[in-house]
């Protein structure tokens, strides 16, 4: 494991300058515009329907990243090709059908739309809780993390969420960059007032109010980049992620608790483990090295039960 | 009726020495290539260096560790932390405060 001020580097990329215009813009002009407009009073069955309708057209624009995708997972899960190409389809369209149910937490009566099947270990949260210290529910980027968070913050378990302003999207061109993202992210916020950026200077401090005032924070520890990275081997690549958040941890002293929420928001089922043991220890580096890969060995455990439901594979 | 300042004064509390001590955890703990003087008194502490999440986060717990304080959670804001006026004053009422038989 190493430490770097680095710009974090990601797996094989074309790293050419963007285009002025891609596919995805157009995707996304249409999803941030027409699509939440229509959002505003369609039922969920038609807005999934419209879903179905583009899938075709999300498969054959992500066809690059989701052939790579498919072999890292064939190699990660240990399975055949024909399943691991399956599964990074699927994966492409939980993560279209996460945009959708994005539009639906935008709604006033969002909360009444969730449809939780069931929460699992709920006593591993309550017991990190009464340690009086703050909890940070930690999990990897799946498809259904915000639901979870806007459904626990709607039955009397609110988190600061965290989030990366710009993540790295390289199927966007400039136009996507300059307008499409920020305009993403202003509808994000708009869902859940209750988030922080992890590009912001204050991310830290608000992270330490809320453990310090006993609150929870939602992390997905597996996002990459930061200018201060940690790297650290990760369903079997070289994975750079921020430092920052295991300082928090490390000076809080908080609980960790590991969550995995799977579904849309017509069915969805929550699960929390019981409370990693943080081990303490006299710097950065030592914290690190010591807990950093239990961290990811929970959250790789979540990823390969739950493959399909990751949408990392098809970063790449 | 004495004021918080006055009860600070009066209990031995010297601001100039706090705000000493606290440039020279802000170089200390950032690695900074600067000397205490570059650091006014009036000036935000991010107009001398950039600063990021997990620098400012590494400076409060370095300024907690060296007063023996804690900071109230509501009182960790990037506006505080940036002020070196504001913060100097928050410092020496959490210094006060934790003192045996200081200010309640």
């Amino acid at each position: 494991m190493e430490t770097s001020n680095a710009a974090a580097t990601a797996p094989p990329s074309s790293s050419t300058t963007a285009p002025l215009v891609t596919l995805n813009d157009l995707l996304w002009l249409l999803y941030l515009y027409p699509v939440r407009w229509l959002a505003i009073f369609l039922p969920r069955w038609l807005l999934y329907g419209l879903g179905k309708l583009s899938n075709p057209i999300v498969q054959f624009q992500s066809r690059g990243s989701r052939a790579r995708a498919a072999s890292w997972i064939a190699q990660v899960c240990r399975t055949t090709p024909a399943n691991a190409r399956r599964i990074a389809s699927q994966s492409l369209s939980n993560t279209m059908y996460r945009t959708l149910d994005a539009l639906l937490l935008l709604r006033q009566s969002a909360d009444k739309m969730l449809c939780c099947t069931g929460i699992d270990g709920l006593q591993h949260l309550e017991e990190a809780m009464d340690r009086g210290k703050g909890v940070i529910i930690f999990t990897g980027h799946f498809c259904a993390n915000r639901l979870a968070v806007r459904y626990l913050a709607a039955n009397g378990y609110p988190a600061l969420s965290v989030h990366n302003r710009s993540p790295t999207n390289r199927a966007a061109g400039r136009f996507g960059k300059r307008f499409m993202e920020p305009r993403a992210a202003e509808l994000q916020a708009r869902a859940n007032h209750d988030q922080v950026y992890v590009n912001d200077p204050d991310c830290s401090l608000r992270i330490m109010r809320t453990l310090r005032a006993g609150g929870l924070v939602f992390l997905q520890i597996d996002g990459r980049g930061g200018t201060m990275a940690i790297e650290g081997p990760f369903l079997g690549l070289p994975w750079r992620c921020r430092s920052g958040m295991f300082e928090v941890i490390r000076f809080s002293g908080c609980a960790a608790v590991p969550i995995v929420c799977v579904g849309r928001s017509s069915g969805f089922r929550i699960r929390f483990d019981p409370m990693l043991e943080i081990e303490s220890a006299p710097s950065r580096e030592a914290f690190l090295s010591a807990n950093l890969p239990h961290f990811f060995s929970v959250v790789e455990k979540q990823v390969l039960e739950n493959p399909a439901e990751w949408r990392l594979w098809n970063n790449f | 009726m004495e004021t918080v300042e006055q009860l600070l004064t009066n209990s031995g509390f010297r601001p100039r020495e706090t705000v000493d001590r606290i440039r020279r955890v802000f170089i200390d703990s950032l690695h900074l290539n600067l000397r205490e003087e570059d650091l006014h008194y009036e000036d935000k502490l991010d107009e001398s260096v950039g600063l990021d999440s997990v620098a400012v986060l590494d400076f409060v717990t370095a300024l907690e560790k060296e007063f023996q304080i804690t900071f109230e959670p509501e009182m960790l804001t990037i506006d505080l932390v940036r002020d070196l006026k504001e913060l100097t004053a928050y410092v020496d009422e959490r210094v006060a405060r934790s003192a045996p038989g200081g200010l309640q």
